[in-house]
């Protein structure tokens, strides 16, 4: 018995979307076509997700901002090296302190807040979805040790 | 394990970062044999304050420029490199 | 009886009230006797109620739980402790080591370096001596079952330590909004009022304590006893080692112990002092112990550590010892006090003045008496208990790892933290200790102990002080003082007050040796948290890992990846399944997984002026739909990764390059892209583990192609756009085995259709073993050995392909003059001339003994024909072919007799696959 659900996903269609130059303009023609613009330092929102300065992750489809991006960046597949997994319940927060230097715990950690981070020697990108839950992007090829490691630790948290 | 503040994503563990060289070691592009060959095997290593390059590797994969003091550990400040950036 | 709790203590069946430790309850039942000394075997006894114990060192647990050198003091007795004592046989108290101490005088400090010193093959048979004559108890040879935990926390103030200091620290912080964490390395807060009990705010100790832990946590911070804060880092990291189980008990949810990395806004250390010892002859005996320890076991632990007690101090705390003894009804038979004036003396007992202890009386079973100096003159007095204080040292240790500095306290004769770089502060007696004198060693120096725990005497610091081992640091490394498990806590002090006598210096004049983590003991498990057996390091499947294991494959652990080597079929050795598989390659078709090569895409309008800088070839010539082998310079002009480019669309590109180098050629090209060619319009995105990809080799491989797209097979260095299976592919048609063979790269999340289709044509799937062979006989190279980082283009036989408009970057450095010395080594390739293989990895030679001129770096096959290969580096080797050589592993005791040839065995027109 324990506080935190894992749930294998398994992998998705994903594209890193990259822009270059001076992003401005691409960055508005990205927001008309997606109704929203594209999410800050450290945020998702919708199906995207701001991994670097000058790197987003869209999950699944990318056709509408393939057409607004013209020539101010480019999309590139990489769905097939990524495993999704999701932590839920009220103890996920506190599976994400286990083999972690990052405040997962922090109120600042909060819906739709991003972070990359190592997690058991790898790094993992994160997503708040909602007060019960979280998405991890994990390298595929490091995905059944993550696994392991999360399952076993899930076992012996610490009472709050 | 020291607190390195990204310029992007903020104060995070000294173990997400890769040290990977001082500013002075850097070759220019096209930059002209003596000046290539004098950054690739001189270097100030001063005991004291140094503008260094790191990365953050295991996290977003950016670039920045860190001025730290070699003895103290204290960064000064930290700078992104790279292109031009939305916020 | 209720509340009593089952243990043994060398075998023998015992009892202990809840509470105790181990400690209080051997000598609630009356054995003074635990251990044997590291060096001499002398019997000691339990000097302390704390984690500074020297001498009460036991072996608790069974199996893969045995933790050996627990400190009595810092174990909580649990139903069914097993503990018993080390260093000594046959039992602890006919202890055969014992007669060491008849020699003692030929075994002073440093003696090893003095003595053994041949003849060199004795050493083996003195070593199995020495090692079960000295030391500590033995490590576990079973695997520990247990798990550990790591995990990190964040907060604002982290409280270390839970005296009355700690907790108004606390409280304070907590009614100021804070998150706090406060830490307790005993199994209850406050164990000093536990020790010392009074009334805080109207309330008993623990009650008091209580209250605050309570409204700790209810704030949402933490409270963890049996947690040490055993380091202090930059920025106020700090690790703790918690317990969640005493040392060798079953834990119940698997789990033994949890280390946590903290980060905190502020540090505040609430460590209090340790109390030191006082020096003199046969202070070590069992029933001569630290005073406010014996108030612990009085007060706290309900034991009376004896029946009639002389105390010794130099300082006020003795007499509360004294008033304990009495009230617990032991007789006080006298009170000696180092200072000359009758200052905090309690008429109530025989005080003397101006006295010091000089040599105890009595052996394993107790001192019997004590000779004391009283003001000039001898006493003896009848005891069998000594309860002494030399003041107290405050504990500094976290402070000063991280950077802190120390001032002088002139009235407790005591360093007390000073200045801290990171913002980190002290309260309580760790910052402000009770004033003491200090009384310098007296009695015969040779038994008079300063270091308990490595047998370190008064006569060992002076020995080293005359043969120049002055310097603290020095003392330390001569003498072994201040090492082990106790690193000194309770000797260091004394150790300096001798050397600053000596010297004829202040005690802060001598300094002090380095602080380094941990405080006290971590278990290695602690530290390896989940990291062990299987997973001591990261394992890393390619997408095919499962069709892979279904086939009971040969695997090889590359960097972190697990790949086949070989599929054995039936009792096929590796050697054998290696050679079957790549004679399938040369003679019809094989599929191989080579899913794990780094791969980067690179669009952009700038896509190859930013190729261009990282390749030295050209890649600009490339058409659509073309693509070609390329390789990689650093900025000093070597080659350092080799691989392919392709041309997918106009703007769109496929570079291919190493596995090995991957995560460098990925920091590589972000280097070049972020910071050497910010403005280029370039996007350059790794996704090496987005593709999976198979190589499909073989004479019949274009056959086996168009059988699974439908579509003629891409002539050689061409990539068209397929569908396997249903699934989007990509086919180039790049050889690395020297046959006709298509490398198809599809969306990892496709792997098993795109295998099962392969495999259904017939291909024999061949793994590293094979791959190893046909491309040593083609001569390409591989990144790690052939590529090495140490060679020119030219030097590797690519000086054709370098571009000559030399925007790669290295272009500039490769002009040094180091690089016109024909010595300089080069790519070779090596025939066996006396049947025999060639050691891989070995010298060549010129002859048997001589210099080595190079070396194999790789060894192989003539895959159909027979015979062994090998290429390697040569100085000079592009000008040596036809000179015969040795390859020679003196290690291994192998050679050949070796002819140069050029490195490329096999089909060097590459006919079996140009169109």
């Amino acid at each position: 018995m324990t506080d935190v659900t894992i749930e294998q996903l398994g992998r998705a269609p994903l594209h890193m979307l990259e822009l270059w130059g001076d992003p401005k303009a691409a960055a508005k023609r990205i927001a008309k076509a997606l109704g929203h613009d594209l999410p800050k330092v450290g945020k998702a929102q919708g199906n995207v997700l701001r991994l670097s300065p000058t790197t987003w992750l869209v999950e699944g489809e990318a056709a509408a901002i393939e057409a607004a991006l013209g020539d101010g960046g480019a999309l590139t597949p990489t769905g097939g090296g990524y495993e999704r997994v999701r932590l839920s319940g009220p103890a996920w927060r506190s599976l994400l302190m286990e083999g972690s230097l990052f405040d997962a715990e922090s109120a600042q950690f909060a819906i739709d807040c991003v972070a990359t981070t190592p997690i058991d020697h790898v790094a993992v990108t994160l997503r708040v979805e909602s007060e019960n839950a979280c998405l991890a992007y994990v390298p595929a090829s490091h995905a059944a040790d993550l696994q392991h490691f999360w399952r076993l630790s899930a076992g012996g948290l610490p009472q709050s | 394990m020291k607190l390195i503040p990204c310029p992007h994503c903020g104060n995070r563990a000294q173990a997400e970062f890769v040290y990977e060289r001082t500013a002075d070691s850097v070759v220019p592009l096209d930059a002209a044999p003596e000046v290539a060959v004098a950054a690739l095997f001189t270097r100030a290593n001063l005991r004291g304050v140094e503008e260094e390059i790191w990365r953050h590797t295991y996290g977003c994969g950016s670039w920045m420029l860190i001025r730290r003091d070699r003895v103290s550990h204290a960064i000064e400040w930290v700078k992104p490199i790279g292109p031009k950036v939305l916020p | 009886m209720t509340g009593q709790i089952n243990f043994t203590f060398d075998g023998r069946a015992l009892t202990a009230k809840p509470g105790q430790t181990l400690a209080a309850a051997l000598l609630d039942n009356g054995i003074k006797l635990v251990g044997r000394s590291f060096k001499y075997h002398r019997p000691r006894g339990i000097l302390s109620a704390g984690i500074e114990e020297p001498n009460a060192l036991v072996t608790v647990g069974s199996g893969g739980r045995t933790e050996p050198n627990t400190r009595a003091t810092d174990l909580f007795v649990y139903e069914g402790l097993v503990a018993t004592s080390q260093n000594r046989w046959p039992s602890l108290s006919s202890d055969l080591g014992s007669a060491l101490q008849l020699v003692s005088r030929a075994l002073p400090a440093g003696f090893y370096y003095k003595t053994f010193f041949g003849p060199p093959k004795l050493w083996l048979f003195y070593e199995k001596f020495i090692r079960r004559a000295a030391g500590l108890g033995p490590a576990p040879a079973e695997i520990d079952p247990d798990r550990y935990a790591q995990r990190a926390a964040f907060c604002d103030v982290l409280v270390v330590g839970s005296g009355p200091a700690g907790l108004i620290a606390a409280r304070d912080a907590v009614r100021a909004g804070k998150k706090v964490f406060l830490v307790e390395q005993d199994a209850e807060l406050a164990p000093s009022l536990l020790r010392d009990p009074q009334e805080i705010d109207g309330k008993q100790g623990r009650a008091w304590a209580g209250e605050i832990a309570t409204e700790v946590r209810t704030s949402g911070g933490r409270v963890l006893t049996r947690t040490s804060a055993s380091g202090l880092w930059d920025d106020q990291f700090v690790c703790l080692s918690e317990k969640l189980v005493e040392p060798g008990q079953v834990p119940v949810n698997g789990f033994t112990q949890r280390y946590w990395h903290v980060r905190a806004g502020e540090v505040v250390l609430a460590t209090g002092a340790i109390e030191r010892p006082l020096t003199f002859a046969n202070n070590d005996r069992p029933g001569v112990m630290l005073s406010q320890s014996v108030r612990t076991y009085v007060n706290r632990f309900g034991v009376v550590p004896g029946k009639r007690v002389v105390v010794a101090t130099t300082n006020d705390d003795g007499y509360l010892t004294a008033k304990a003894l009495r009230q617990a009804g032991a007789e006080v038979i006298a009170v000696l006090d180092s200072r000359p004036a009758p200052v905090g003396g309690d008429s109530e007992f025989a005080v003397f003045n101006a006295a010091a202890p000089v040599t105890a009386k009595g052996g394993k079973n107790g001192v019997t008496g004590l000779v004391a100096d009283v003001d000039g003159t001898t006493q003896t007095f009848a005891c069998d208990l000594i309860a002494m204080s030399g003041g107290f040292t405050p504990v500094v240790h976290l402070h000063m790892q991280a950077g802190g500095k120390l001032d002088w306290d002139e009235a407790a004769q005591a360093f007390v933290p000073g200045a801290s770089r990171w913002n980190v502060r002290t309260v309580g007696l760790a910052a402000q200790p009770a004033p003491a004198e200090t009384v310098g060693a007296t009695g015969a120096a040779k038994q008079a102990f300063v270091d308990f725990q490595n047998d370190v005497t008064v006569a060992d610091l002076d020995l080293a002080w005359r043969e120049g081992y002055r310097s603290v640091e020095h003392l330390k490394r001569y003498t072994t003082l201040g090492m082990a498990t106790d690193q000194g806590k309770t000797g260091n002090m004394a150790a300096l007050d001798r050397i600053a006598r000596r010297e004829g210096m202040t005690v802060p004049e001598a300094g002090l040796t380095t602080f380094r983590p941990p405080y006290t003991p971590v278990s290695m498990g602690a530290l390896a948290g989940m990291g062990t057996g299987e997973h001591a390091q990261p394992t890393r499947r390619p997408a095919l890992y499962d069709l892979h294991a279904a086939k009971d494959p040969i695997w090889l652990n590359a960097g972190y990846w697990k790949r086949p080597r070989a599929y054995p079929i039936g009792a096929e050795t590796l050697a054998q399944a290696g050679l079957r598989e790549a004679r399938a390659v040369r003679s019809s078709v094989g599929m191989c997984d080579v899913s794990t090569l780094a791969k980067f895409e690179v669009q952009g309008p700038d896509a190859v002026q930013f190729l261009e800088r990282v390749c030295q070839t050209t890649v600009g010539k490339l058409a659509v739909g073309r693509g070609r082998y390329t390789f990689m310079a650093r900025e000093d002009g070597l080659v350092f990764d080799d691989g392919t480019v392709w041309r997918l669309e106009e703007n769109r590109y496929l570079l291919t390059s190493s596995t090995g180098g991957a995560s460098r050629m990925a920091t590589w090209l972000s280097y070049v892209r972020n910071h050497l060619c910010a403005d280029l319009k370039v996007s350059v995105v790794c996704v090496q583990e987005h593709y999976a990809a198979m190589a499909v080799a073989g004479p019949q491989s274009s056959a086996v192609m168009a059988a699974l797209t439908g579509e003629e097979a891409p002539r050689h260095m061409s990539v068209v756009e397929a569908k396997i299976a249903g699934a989007p592919v990509l086919v180039m048609a790049a050889s690395f085995s020297g046959e006709r063979a298509f490398e198809v790269h599809f969306d990892a999340s496709h792997a098993e259709a795109v295998w099962r289709a392969i495999e259904a044509e017939g291909c024999c799937p061949y793994g590293l073993e094979a791959m190893e062979l046909l491309r040593i006989e083609k001569g390409h190279m591989v990144v790690g050995t052939d590529i090495d980082g140490r060679l020119t283009a030219g030097e590797l036989g690519l000086g054709k392909m370098v571009s000559k408009a030399g925007t790669w970057i290295g272009a500039a450095t490769l002009q040094r003059p180091d690089f016109a010395d024909p010595l300089r080594k080069q790519f070779v390739g090596l025939v066996a001339l006396d049947g025999g293989s060639i050691p891989e990895g070995s010298m060549l030679v010129r002859f048997i003994g001589g210099e080595a001129e190079g070396h194999v770096t790789g060894s192989g096959l003539r895959v159909l024909e027979g015979g062994s290969i090998a290429i390697g580096h040569l100085k000079g080797g592009q000008a040596r072919h036809g000179e015969d050589l040795y390859a020679w592993s003196p290690t291994r005791k192998q050679k050949a007799k070796v002819r140069v040839t050029s490195p490329h065995f096999y089909d060097p027109a590459g006919e079996r696959y140009r169109d």
